[in-house]
């Protein structure tokens, strides 16, 4: 008999603790689905996802194995960038003017610059619009367009359009006070440097459209030709897989080289 | 008398630059609004020479009149303004014989860098042999440079303080570190970089 009630007595202790332990769990998983329902409304109404729990460790794992840091920054999905907007010229000479006059020196001195940062933004769009569209069966890529311009007026003015089909391509850069112009001019006012004598013939003295030019190439990264506009401006025109040294004059023959001349208010 | 002739001399040289600042705005609004742009742009430089010019004139009228004992020459004094890579020079020297000295101040200098690179770092800035050391100056760090002749055995002096990208700069030849440091504290440093910014 007492053996039977205390096998009874075990069999309750075992069934409680058991039934404990089913409450329990049943807790846990409520709990759980709670946090699921109230993560989900938070989600619907703010739009961002939220973790939490086993599963944001397992994420916040793999987005750090997949960036290769630890260190648990997050990383930026995107943001839209910076809005480029050239400086208005009239509203910075304006402000120019009223500083100077009020002895700002300093405010007169960065609104000029802005002002000349505005026009030579907008020389440099000129310039593009007047570059042709194909050149060489190669289309223009428009969004490879760049003008580049520091507004101190000496480091320069730097304008850059790309043709290209598959590999072949043609790079135009035209610069306009350029520091490139120096060593140019120096090949071409020293006639002696112009021809070499024995080897391979990597760079000549040619001519386009009746301005004196260099002609360069290079095994690894093709033909290219350089041309000094006026006092200090530069054509360059790069190709790469251009397959003779005549179609790569026959590239930059496409170019209006008087009318950029002008833009660039080269004599 | 004379102090009359200079002063209305200054106040020439200031009517003639703004005059010409206002030609070249001129200029470069007009060109600006019938589509000349080079010219427009071209106008703008001019400007900019012009503000440094007057940024210039500012500055000598800034620094002291004298250094220690030596007074200022203001026939040499001198502003050059390139609006180019090495930017303008401020220049007034002092004194005459032996005991001379000179200020430079060189805005877009490119010295700058190097030399705000030593000053971040202690222990590059200050040697063991006393021929570096930094010093404050109206609350800006600069470097004091000792030089020894090993003929004459005079000590020369050169003290160099960059405020922003310009660059400051005292040479006194054949001194002493005291008299240098009393020279360069009397240099308003910065008011000049109240000027420069």
């Amino acid at each position: 008999m007492s053996k039977f009630l205390l096998a009874c007595f075990v069999s309750l202790v075992i069934t409680s603790a058991n039934g404990q332990g089913f409450v329990g769990k049943l807790k846990q998983k409520a709990s759980e689905a709670a946090e699921k329902a109230l993560e989900k409304k938070a989600e619907d109404k703010t739009g961002v996802k939220t973790t939490s729990g086993t599963d944001s460790e397992t994420q916040s794992e793999s987005e750090s194995s997949s960036n290769g840091s630890s260190t648990g920054r997050p990383t930026n999905k995107g943001g839209g960038g910076l809005v480029s907007t050239p400086p208005d010229v009239n509203q910075n000479l304006t402000d120019a003017e009223t500083a100077f006059k009020a002895g700002s020196y300093g405010e007169a001195r960065y609104a000029v610059q802005q002002a000349m940062l505005g026009v030579e933004m907008e020389i440099g769009q000129k310039v593009l619009k007047s570059l042709p569209e194909k050149v060489t069966a190669l289309p223009m890529l428009p969004e490879e367009d760049q003008v580049t311009s520091t507004g101190y007026g000496w480091a320069g003015l730097t304008i850059v359009r790309v043709y290209r089909t598959d590999d072949k391509e043609l790079k135009a850069t035209i610069a306009n006070n350029s520091s490139m112009m120096t060593a140019v001019n120096m090949y071409l006012a020293n006639g002696g440097y112009s021809q070499q004598t024995g080897g391979q013939q990597n760079w000549k003295q040619t001519k386009v459209k009746g301005y004196k030019a260099i002609i360069e190439y290079d095994e690894s990264s093709g033909y290219k030709l350089s041309v000094p506009l006026g006092q200090s401006s530069l054509i360059a025109w790069e190709g790469i897989n251009y397959s003779s040294e005549q179609e790569m004059m026959t590239a930059a023959n496409a170019f209006d080289i008087d009318g950029i001349k002008k833009m660039l208010g080269e004599q | 008398m004379k102090k009359i002739f200079t002063f209305t001399f200054v106040l020439a040289c200031f009517a003639l630059s703004a005059q010409d600042f206002s030609k070249n705005l001129a200029t470069a609004k007009s060109s600006y609004a019938s589509g000349k742009l080079e010219d427009s742009r071209f106008a703008m430089q001019q400007m900019l020479t012009e503000i440094d010019l007057a940024i210039g004139r500012e500055i000598l009228k800034l620094l002291p009149a004298k250094l220690e004992t030596m007074a200022a020459n203001p026939k040499s004094d001198n502003v050059t303004a390139n609006t180019g890579l090495a930017g303008s020079v401020i220049h007034r020297d002092y004194g005459t014989g032996e005991k001379i000295s000179n200020i430079d101040i060189m805005s877009n200098s490119p010295l700058v860098a190097s030399l705000n690179a030593i000053l971040s770092l202690p222990f590059m800035a200050n040697s063991g042999d006393g021929t570096q050391k930094i010093i404050k100056v109206d609350g800006y760090k600069g470097i004091l440079q000792k030089s020894v002749d090993t003929e004459t055995n005079k000590t020369d002096y050169t003290l160099q303080i960059p405020i922003n990208a310009t660059l400051l700069t005292l040479a006194v030849p054949n001194s002493t570190e005291a008299d240098v440091i009393k020279m360069a504290n009397s240099i308003p440093v910065s008011q000049i970089a109240k000027l420069v910014q």
